[in-house]
C-alpha cells in the first residue's frame, strides 16, 4: 500500500515541479533514539505535494517559501515546519503514545490492550535488563502483582515461578512460557537482551487458548524482531560484576559446640571434644575448649565473578527485516569448588515478504551452556561439620592427596568435612538448544482474513559427566575414581495452523480465530557408570573408555525414554461495540496421551468488559482518561503432572543367588489413572488512569479453583506415594498495581509504581474420609486439611520450656512423659490431659500470604536512578538443618541454637537444653522447628547515566549509557537461615542467594 | 471471480491441513517408555522364575535400622551408647517414642515387602494361566515361596508391634478393613499358611536348591511354624514341626562356629533361611550388599588396607559376656563378641574377671585389631566379616557378607525347649538336641536337661542374631533377665508403640501406645 502511495505521490510531484523555486532537504530522526526514519510522508500543507523520506531518512523537497511542510509517520506525532529561507531542514519525530494502540500478545494472536478484559500484564524489556541474571524470569521478582519468584542462587538454575498462587501439588507449577510459539518449561537458554516483550496472562480467560498446558499461567515472549524499512542499529550491551554471600548464618563455634556437648548427657560426645583436644590442643582462651574453631561456611564460601555481554542488530528493507544477535553470559558460584555457568547464545529472526500475499520467516536460537554443578552436599556438611576439626589436618597423614581433616577420628559417625566432596567431584552439565520455526503466512484477504501456519522444534542435548576423583580421608575412607555418563536427548516439536478474520460493520468491530495445534514431546536418556579410571588425574581422559573395563555397571547403567503426544482444536472471538462494549469467548479442545482414560479435555473461557470512560456522561469528568471494569471466567487443564501409568508396570532387577547375579523382575501394585486437572476462575477487574495518563490503576480480585487436583496420596502398607486426583484447592486473592509517572520539565521526570498481592491458599476438599491428606516425610508431617493451606506443617504447639523440678511435679502430662527442665512444653489443645497425636494442629503454611513490591525512577538530565523492594509475609519455613538432629545428633549446628538453648532456670522458654534437643519428646515436628519466612528486600539499585548526541572531532559518537547496579543488596528477616526463598518451605540445604553488584556499557551504533 | 479463487484455495489448505492434522489422533493412545504389566509376555513359562527372584530381592533388601530395632532390646546386647540416635538408645532402655523414625521405617520397609512379595505371587499366577505339565506345579512352589516369606514378614511385625494387619493381597483395601488381628491371631495365621505352603515346597536342603541356591523349601516353612507356635506356647506344634525337619536327616551344624557367621559358612547345611548378598568375587562392577555398618566397631585396624569400620551402633551387653565366661564358653563368645582395650579393662574392674582367656583380646584369629572407641565397649562378632574375606578393593564393613536367619542350631533348640516343656516327639530327645549344640561350642554333653537350661543354651548360641533372645524372654515373662544395667522392665514395653505416621493414616487401636 504504502508503497503504491509513494509512487502516486511522485506522480503528483512531477506534474507540478515547476511551481516551485527552494529546494528543501534534510534527515528525519527518531526523536528516542536518533534512528533514521524512512518512508515518512512529507507534504506541503493544502496541497497534494509531496514526498516520502528515504531508507536513511533523506528527503528531498521543492517548496515555494512561505509554505508549510508537514511530516507525519504512522505512530509519531505529527510536525509542521514554515519554509523561510531554510534549505535544510532536520527533523526528529517523537513516538505518539496517545495514537499508537498498545498492543498485547495474546495466545496465538494479538489484541489491543485497551479491548482485553482479562488480567494481562506486559514486562518491559528496559525493567527486565535492570537485573543482572541468567535466567530473565529473576528479573519478575517483586515487579508484577500475583507472580511469587523465588531465586534460585545456584548459577545456571532457573527461578521457582508461581503465578496466583500454588493450584497443582505437583513438582512442576512453573508456567508455561511460549516463546514465539514453542511451549517450553523452562527458559533458561533465554538471554534477557533478547527479549522484545514479556507478557504474563494471569487469569484463566486469557490464558485458556493455551488449553491444558495453562494451569500455572502463561508468560508469552516475543523475541526481539527488525522491522521493515529500519536502518541497522547495532547495539552492545555488557556488564560485569561479583556476587557475595549475605545473611550468611552463624554456626556455633568451638566454645559453644563444646558446651553443647558438655551438657548433653552423652559421655560419647564428651569424649570426642576430649579426643580433638588431645590431638589439636587445648584453646588458650578456654582450656576445656579444643584448640580449633573452624567456621566451616567462611571456609567453602568465596566472592563470585559474573559477566554479560551480547551485541545485536536489528533493522529491515522493504520486503524484509531481520534481528541478529549473538550473547555470551558467565557467572561463578559462591560455593569455592568447580561451580560456574556459562553460556553462548546465536539467534537469528528472518522475516521475508514473498510476494503481496505470503510472508514466510525463520527463526532460530542457538544456546550452548556449560554449567558445573554445586555439590549441595557441602553446604550440609558445613552446617554439620563440628567447629572443634580443621580443614586440614596434617596429623591425618593416610589422608591423600589432600590432608583433610575426618571427623571420624574424633569419634564422630560421619567424615563430615565438606571439603572433600567440593574439591573430588566435578560435575559438568552441558546444554545445547536449539529453538528453530518457520512460519507461512497467507492473506487471503488482506487485513481481513489471514492463515498461518507454523513448525517449531525445540532441540536439546544434555550432555552430563559426573567426574569422581580417588582419594583417601584416613580411618578408612577411601573413594575411589568413578565417571557417571548421562546423556539425555529432548525433541519437541508442535505444528499451529491459525486462521483469523478480523472486520468492522460500523461501530461492530470483530475478530474470530480458529486452529490447530499438535504437540509431539519425545525424550531419551541414557546414563552409564565406570570406576577406577585410567589417567584420572587428567582432564583429557575423563571418558568412560579408560574405566575399568569390569566396572561399567549393569545395574549402574540405564536407558529410559518416553513420547508424548497432544493434539488440540481452539477458536478464539472478540468483539466489541464502539471500543466500549468488550466481548470475548476462547474454547479449546485438547487430547495428550497421557491421560490413559479419556486424552480429551475442554477448555472454555468468556470475558466481558464496560469502558466507562467512553461514555457520554463521562466527558465532563477530565480527571479521569481511561476507566476500565472487566470480568471474566475460565476453565483451564493441566497435563503437567506425571503421566498416568494407567496399569502396573515391570522393573528389571538381579540378586546373588549362590554367588551367582540372577535376573528377576518386580511389578508395582499401584498405578495412576489420572484425568486431568481442572482450574476454574473468576476474575474482576478495573483499569483506571487519571491526571493525563500519569496516575494508573490496575486492580484484579480472582478465585482460582483446581478441580481434581492431583496430589500424592500415601497408600500406608503399599507405603508408596500415588498421584491421584484426589482434592480440590482455592486460590484467591487481590492484585493491584498503582503507578504514577510524572514529567515535570524536559531535565526532569520521576515514576512511583507498587504492588500487592494477598493469597490465601485453601483445600476446599480432599478425596479422604478423613478430610485431609499426608505429605512430607513421617518426622517432618505436611497435611492437607479441608478449610487449611495445602501441604501446611503438621504439629504441636509448644508453650515453653519447663523451667524446673516443680513445674515438672506439679504438671501431670510431665510427669507422664519423664520429662525434666529444660524440655519443650506443649500445649494441650484437646484439654484431655494428655499430649498425643490429637494435640496436633495446622503450624502455617509455606506460601506467603502477603506480598509487596515497588520500584522508584529518577530521571535527571544524563542521569538516571531506579529502587526496588520486594518483602513478603505469612509464610512458615521448616528449619530443616536443625531437624537433621533427629537422625544424627552430635553434629554442631547454628549459633543460635547453642546460645539460646535452656541450660538452667530462666535461660530460654523457647529452645530446649542441649540434652532435651536429643530427646524424641522435643523432636516431634512443633513450631520449634517451624519458623516464620517472612522477608523484605532492597531489590534492586541502579544508577544510570547517558552520553547523547555528543560529537568527537566532527563525527558522531555512538549512544552510550553507563550503569551501576546492585542487586538484592540488603535483605531483612528473622529465619534462622541462610536465606529465607526456599520455593517448598523445606530448608534443607537450598544455596544461598548472593547479593549482585555490577558495571554495565550500553552503546548503540 | 477472484473471490471465488481465494475460498477455493482456503478450502484446499484446509483440507490439507485437516487430513494431515487428523492422522495424528492415534498418536494419543500411545505409551512410550513403559512396560504395563499386561503387556508382559507370561506364555513364555521359562520366565516365571523371574518374579520368584524378584521377591527374594524383595526380601533381600532390608534397611539397616529394620536389623537394628528388631535385635536391640534384649539382655544380650546394647545400643552402642548415646551420641548419634538417642532415640535408639531409649528404645534399648525401653523408653519408646512413636515418632521415632526407626520404628516407622520398620513398619514400612516389612509391609511394603509383603506387598512385593504378594505382587510377585500374582504374576506367577498370570503364568500359572498359560503353563502345562510340569510348569502348573512348579508356578504352585514358586507361589507358596512367597507364602513363606510372607510370613517371615508377619512374624517379625507382630512379634514387634503386637496386634497387626494380615495383609493377602496386592492391594490391601479389604485386609485393612477387616482391622488388625490379635499376635495370636497372627501367629496362627502364619502357622496355617505354612501348612499351605508345605506340600507345594521342595524335600530339600536351601543349599540342594539348583534353580534358586539357597531359597526355600518345605524345612523353612516348617521353621517358621516351628516359631509361630512357639510364640502360641503350642509346644506340640513346635516339637511336631521342628521333629519333621531333624528327622529328614538333611541338616547338620557347620562344624566351625566361627566360620558359620563368615563367607565360608554361606549356605551351609546348618541355614534354613539366608539372606545372600555378593560382589560375586570382582573388585568391580555390580554389588547387592547389606549394610553392616551399624553393627561395626567405629574404629579398627583391619588386616587388609581401606576396609572401612562401622558405625559403633550395636553392643553385645556385659551380662552376656560375663554369662559366657562363667559358662566357660570359648568359641561361641569368641564369634559373637569383638573385644576393645577398654572393655577388657572395664571387664577386668570386677574381680571375678581379672584373669580372662586368651581370646579375649582386641585383635580377631584374622588379624583385625579393634581400637578403642568412645560408644561401645564391644562390637557384634556376628555381623563382623574378617577383613581378609573381603573382596579385593571392596572396602564397606562386611560387603558381600550373607545374612543367617534360621539355622538348624535353633531348629533343635525349640525341640529341646518344647519337649522339657511337656511335649513329644520322636525324633529327638531335648539332651540329644542339646547336646548336640554344645558339641560343637566345645561344652561338655549334659543330660536331663530343663527347660531353663535350654533357654541359657539358647542366650549362649544365639546373642545378636534376630531378637531370639527377646521374643524368648517376653514369651516367658522373664521380665528380671531383661532388667538389667539399670534397665526396668515391666510388662507394658513388651510391644513398640504404632509409628505415629501409621496411627495417621491407619484405622489401628489405640492401646498400643506404650
Amino acid at each position: 500500500m504504502k508503497t503504491r502511495l509513494t509512487f502516486f505521490l511522485i506522480f503528483l510531484i512531477s506534474a507540478h515541479v515547476f511551481a516551485q523555486d527552494i529546494t528543501v532537504s534534510g534527515t528525519i530522526v527518531d526523536a528516542g533514539d536518533n534512528i533514521p526514519i524512512p518512508g515518512v510522508n512529507v507534504i506541503v500543507s493544502e496541497t497534494t505535494r509531496g514526498v516520502s523520506s528515504d531508507f536513511d531518512g533523506n528527503y528531498s523537497i521543492l517548496v515555494s517559501k512561505g509554505e508549510v511542510l508537514e511530516f507525519s509517520a504512522l505512530g509519531y506525532k505529527t510536525v509542521k515546519i514554515e519554509v523561510q529561507d531554510q534549505t535544510t531542514i532536520n527533523v526528529s519525530l517523537e513516538e505518539d503514545v496517545a495514537t499508537l494502540e498498545e498492543v498485547v500478545l495474546v495466545g496465538y494472536g494479538t489484541q489491543r490492550k485497551a479491548d482485553l478484559t482479562g488480567s494481562i500484564v506486559t514486562i518491559k524489556p528496559e525493567q527486565i535488563e535492570k537485573t543482572p541474571a541468567a535466567n530473565p524470569m529473576q528479573s519478575l521478582q517483586g515487579k508484577v502483582a500475583g507472580v511469587q519468584v523465588v531465586s534460585s542462587g545456584s548459577p545456571g538454575d532457573s527461578p521457582t515461578v508461581r503465578l496466583r498462587g500454588l493450584g497443582s501439588y505437583g513438582a512442576n507449577t512453573t508456567p508455561l512460557f511460549v516463546v514465539d510459539g514453542m511451549f517450553y518449561n523452562n527458559i533458561d537458554f533465554l538471554d534477557s537482551k533478547d527479549i522484545e516483550s514479556l507478557t504474563v496472562l494471569k487469569d484463566a480467560s486469557s490464558s485458556a487458548i493455551y488449553g491444558v498446558r495453562a494451569a500455572n499461567g502463561v508468560v508469552i515472549i516475543k523475541t526481539k524482531s527488525g522491522r521493515t524499512e529500519k536502518k541497522p542499529v547495532i547495539e552492545y550491551n555488557g556488564y560485569t560484576g561479583v556476587q557475595i554471600a549475605h545473611n550468611i548464618v552463624k554456626l556455633a563455634n568451638a566454645e559453644q559446640f563444646t558446651t553443647m556437648a558438655y551438657e548433653s548427657g552423652s559421655q560419647t560426645d564428651i569424649n570426642n571434644i576430649l579426643n580433638a583436644m588431645q590431638r589439636f590442643g587445648r584453646s588458650e582462651m578456654n582450656p576445656n575448649v579444643p584448640a580449633v574453631n573452624t567456621d566451616w561456611y567462611d571456609e567453602i564460601l568465596r566472592p563470585g565473578f559474573m559477566q554479560s555481554h551480547s551485541v545485536g542488530a536489528t533493522g529491515g528493507s522493504e520486503n524484509a527485516s531481520y534481528a541478529l544477535g549473538i550473547n555470551y553470559f558467565e557467572q561463578q558460584g559462591i560455593l569455592d569448588m568447580k561451580n560456574e555457568y556459562e553460556r553462548f547464545n546465536i539467534r537469528s529472526k528472518v522475516d521475508i515478504r514473498l510476494t503481496k500475499n505470503l510472508k514466510m520467516g525463520v527463526n532460530s536460537v542457538f544456546s550452548n551452556a556449560t554449567k558445573y554443578n554445586a555439590e549441595n552436599a557441602a553446604w550440609f556438611q558445613a552446617y554439620f561439620a563440628v567447629p572443634i576439626m580443621p580443614v586440614i589436618d596434617e596429623l591425618n597423614t593416610e589422608a591423600l592427596p589432600v590432608r583433610y581433616s575426618n571427623a571420624q577420628i574424633l569419634g564422630y559417625r560421619g567424615a563430615q568435612n565438606p571439603f572433600p566432596v567440593m574439591n573430588y567431584s566435578d560435575n559438568q552439565l552441558k546444554i545445547r538448544k536449539l529453538l528453530s520455526s518457520v512460519y507461512f503466512e497467507l492473506d487471503f484477504i488482506p487485513e481481513k482474513l489471514n492463515f498461518k501456519t507454523t513448525y517449531n522444534h525445540d532441540f536439546s542435548a544434555l550432555d552430563e559427566r559426573f567426574v569422581r576423583l580417588p582419594y583417601t580421608l584416613g580411618n578408612n575412607v577411601q573413594q575411589i575414581s568413578s565417571i557417571q555418563q548421562n546423556q539425555k536427548f529432548f525433541s519437541n516439536q508442535i505444528w499451529d495452523n491459525v486462521l483469523t478474520y478480523t472486520d468492522s460493520f460500523g461501530d461492530h468491530n470483530l475478530t474470530v480465530m480458529a486452529g490447530t495445534s499438535y504437540r509431539d514431546e519425545a525424550n531419551h536418556e541414557t546414563n552409564v557408570i565406570g570406576n577406577n579410571i585410567s589417567g584420572i588425574d587428567l582432564e583429557t581422559s575423563w571418558y568412560l573408555n579408560f574405566a575399568e573395563e569390569s566396572s561399567i555397571r549393569l545395574a549402574g547403567a540405564g536407558d529410559i525414554g518416553g513420547r508424548l503426544y497432544g493434539i488440540s482444536y481452539f477458536s478464539r472471538a472478540a468483539y466489541n461495540y464502539a471500543d466500549k462494549y468488550l466481548f470475548y469467548a476462547t474454547i479449546r479442545a485438547d487430547g495428550s496421551s497421557k491421560f490413559t482414560l479419556d486424552p480429551w479435555g475442554y477448555f472454555p473461557s468468556i470475558g466481558a468488559g464496560w469502558v466507562i470512560s467512553k461514555e457520554n456522561f463521562m466527558d465532563d469528568v477530565d480527571a479521569i482518561n481511561f476507566l476500565k471494569l472487566r470480568a471474566s471466567w475460565g476453565k483451564l487443564g493441566n497435563d503437567n503432572v506425571a503421566a498416568s501409568a494407567g496399569s502396573n508396570t515391570i522393573d528389571v532387577i538381579s540378586i546373588p543367588l549362590g554367588d551367582v547375579q540372577t535376573p528377576g523382575i518386580i511389578s508395582s501394585s499401584t498405578f495412576t489413572n489420572n484425568t486431568w486437572e481442572v482450574i476454574e476462575e473468576n476474575n474482576f477487574g478495573v483499569n483506571l488512569e487519571m491526571f493525563d495518563n500519569r496516575f494508573s490503576l490496575e486492580a484484579d480480585y480472582y478465585i482460582r479453583d483446581t478441580k481434581n487436583a492431583i496430589i500424592p496420596v500415601f497408600v500406608p502398607i503399599l507405603n508408596r506415594n500415588v498421584d491421584r486426583n484426589a482434592a480440590v484447592i482455592r486460590n484467591q486473592g487481590l492484585e493491584i498495581g498503582l503507578n504514577w509517572n510524572n514529567t515535570v520539565n524536559e531535565n526532569f521526570s520521576y515514576s512511583v509504581g507498587t504492588n500487592l498481592t494477598t493469597l490465601k491458599n485453601t483445600t476446599r476438599s480432599v478425596d479422604d474420609p478423613r478430610g485431609y491428606i499426608d505429605a512430607g516425610s513421617a518426622e517432618f508431617l505436611q497435611r492437607s486439611i479441608v478449610g487449611q493451606p495445602i501441604k501446611a506443617f503438621f504439629g504441636y504447639e509448644t508453650v515453653g520450656v519447663y523451667q524446673n523440678a516443680a513445674e515438672i511435679a506439679a504438671d501431670p502430662i510431665a510427669v507422664a512423659n519423664n520429662l525434666v527442665p529444660g524440655d519443650l512444653k506443649f500445649k494441650d489443645l484437646n484439654n484431655d490431659g494428655i499430649i498425643d497425636a490429637s494435640d496436633r494442629k495446622v503450624l502455617g503454611s509455606y506460601i506467603p500470604k502477603f506480598m509487596y513490591g515497588g520500584n522508584i525512577g529518577i530521571n535527571y538530565k544524563a542521569f538516571d536512578f531506579a529502587l526496588s523492594f520486594y518483602g513478603q509475609t505469612g509464610n512458615k519455613i521448616l528449619n530443616r538443618k536443625r531437624g537433621e538432629i533427629i537422625f544424627t545428633n552430635d553434629t554442631n549446628m547454628d549459633a543460635d541454637l547453642a546460645i539460646n538453648r535452656w541450660h538452667g532456670e530462666g535461660t530460654s522458654n523457647s529452645y530446649p537444653s542441649s540434652a532435651g534437643l536429643r530427646k524424641g519428646w522435643n523432636q516431634r515436628l512443633s513450631n520449634f522447628w517451624v519458623e516464620d519466612g517472612g522477608f523484605f528486600r532492597i531489590q534492586n539499585i541502579q544508577l544510570g547515566y547517558t552520553l547523547k548526541d555528543q560529537k568527537v572531532l566532527g563525527d558522531k559518537f555512538p549512544e552510550m549509557r553507563f550503569t551501576l547496579t546492585a542487586d538484592r543488596p540488603l535483605t531483612f528477616f528473622n529465619y534462622n537461615g541462610f536465606n529465607p526463598e526456599v520455593p517448598d518451605g523445606v530448608d534443607r540445604q537450598t544455596y544461598p542467594i548472593p547479593g549482585v553488584y555490577t558495571f554495565g556499557v550500553n552503546i548503540k551504533l | 471471480m477472484k473471490n471465488l479463487k481465494y475460498y477455493m484455495h482456503i478450502g484446499v489448505y484446509s483440507l490439507i491441513v485437516m487430513f494431515s492434522f487428523l492422522a495424528c489422533h492415534d498418536k494419543l493412545d500411545l505409551r512410550e517408555g513403559q512396560l504395563n504389566t499386561g503387556d508382559y509376555d507370561f506364555t513364555q513359562t521359562e520366565n516365571m522364575i523371574q518374579p520368584l527372584v524378584g521377591a527374594y530381592q524383595q526380601f533381600y533388601t532390608r534397611g539397616w535400622e529394620e536389623l537394628l530395632l528388631l535385635k536391640v532390646r534384649g539382655d544380650d546386647v546394647n545400643a552402642g551408647g548415646l551420641g548419634d540416635q538417642q532415640p535408639f538408645a531409649d528404645t534399648d532402655m525401653f523408653i519408646y517414642d512413636d515418632n521415632y523414625w526407626m520404628y516407622n521405617a520398620l513398619w514400612n520397609g516389612h509391609y511394603q515387602d509383603i506387598i512385593g512379595v504378594n505382587n510377585a505371587a500374582s504374576l506367577i499366577e498370570n503364568f500359572k494361566e498359560f503353563a502345562t505339565g510340569s510348569d502348573v506345579a512348579k508356578a504352585d512352589q514358586y507361589i507358596a515361596e512367597t507364602k513363606v516369606l510372607r510370613g517371615w514378614f508377619h512374624l517379625n511385625l507382630s512379634r514387634t508391634f503386637g496386634d497387626i494387619f494380615i495383609i493377602n493381597t496386592t492391594i490391601p483395601d479389604d485386609d485393612i478393613a477387616n482391622g488388625v488381628a490379635t499376635k495370636d491371631g497372627v501367629m496362627q495365621y502364619i502357622s496355617d499358611l505354612m501348612d499351605e505352603a508345605i506340600p507345594m515346597l521342595p524335600n530339600v536342603r536351601p543349599n540342594e536348591r539348583i534353580d534358586v541356591e539357597g531359597g526355600v523349601t518345605r524345612y523353612t516353612a516348617l521353621a517358621i511354624k516351628a516359631m509361630a507356635n512357639l510364640e502360641l506356647k503350642n509346644y506340640q506344634g513346635v516339637a511336631d514341626a521342628t521333629g519333621a525337619i531333624i528327622a529328614s536327616g538333611k541338616f547338620g551344624l557347620y562344624p566351625d562356629f566361627y566360620q558359620a557367621f563368615k563367607k565360608p559358612g554361606e549356605l551351609s547345611n546348618e541355614n534354613l533361611l539366608e539372606m545372600q548378598y555378593s560382589d560375586y568375587g570382582n573388585s568391580t562392577g555390580d554389588t547387592f550388599y547389606h549394610l553392616y555398618a551399624p553393627f561395626g566397631s567405629q574404629n579398627w585396624t583391619p588386616a587388609r588396607e581401606n576396609a572401612e569400620s562401622g558405625w559403633g551402633f550395636f553392643e553385645p551387653s556385659m551380662k552376656f559376656i560375663k554369662f559366657m565366661l562363667d559358662r566357660g564358653e570359648t568359641i561361641r563368645l569368641e564369634t559373637s563378641v569383638l573385644f576393645t582395650d577398654r572393655g577388657i579393662a572395664e571387664l577386668q574392674e570386677d574381680s571375678n574377671y581379672s584373669n580372662l582367656p586368651a581370646f579375649v583380646n582386641n585383635t580377631t584369629r584374622d588379624g583385625d585389631r579393634i581400637n578403642d572407641y568412645s560408644r561401645a565397649l564391644f562390637a557384634s562378632g556376628k555381623h563382623y566379616l574378617p577383613s581378609i574375606q573381603l573382596t579385593e578393593s571392596r572396602n564397606e564393613y562386611g560387603a558381600g557378607k550373607n545374612n543367617i536367619c534360621i539355622r538348624y542350631a535353633e531348629i533343635l533348640l525349640m525341640h529341646a525347649e518344647a519337649l522339657t516343656r511337656g511335649a513329644n516327639s520322636s525324633a529327638m530327645t531335648a539332651d540329644q538336641a542339646v547336646n548336640e549344640v554344645r558339641q560343637r561350642a566345645g561344652l561338655l554333653p549334659i543330660s536331663g536337661v530343663t527347660a531353663d537350661q535350654v533357654m541359657d543354651e539358647k542366650f549362649a548360641e544365639f546373642a545378636m542374631e534376630w531378637g531370639i533372645r527377646y521374643w524368648d524372654m517376653i514369651r516367658l515373662q522373664k521380665y528380671d533377665e531383661l532388667s538389667y544395667d539399670g534397665r526396668t522392665f515391666t510388662a507394658d514395653k513388651a510391644l513398640l508403640p504404632y509409628p505415629q505416621a501409621q496411627q495417621d493414616a491407619l484405622p489401628l487401636p489405640s492401646g498400643n501406645d506404650e
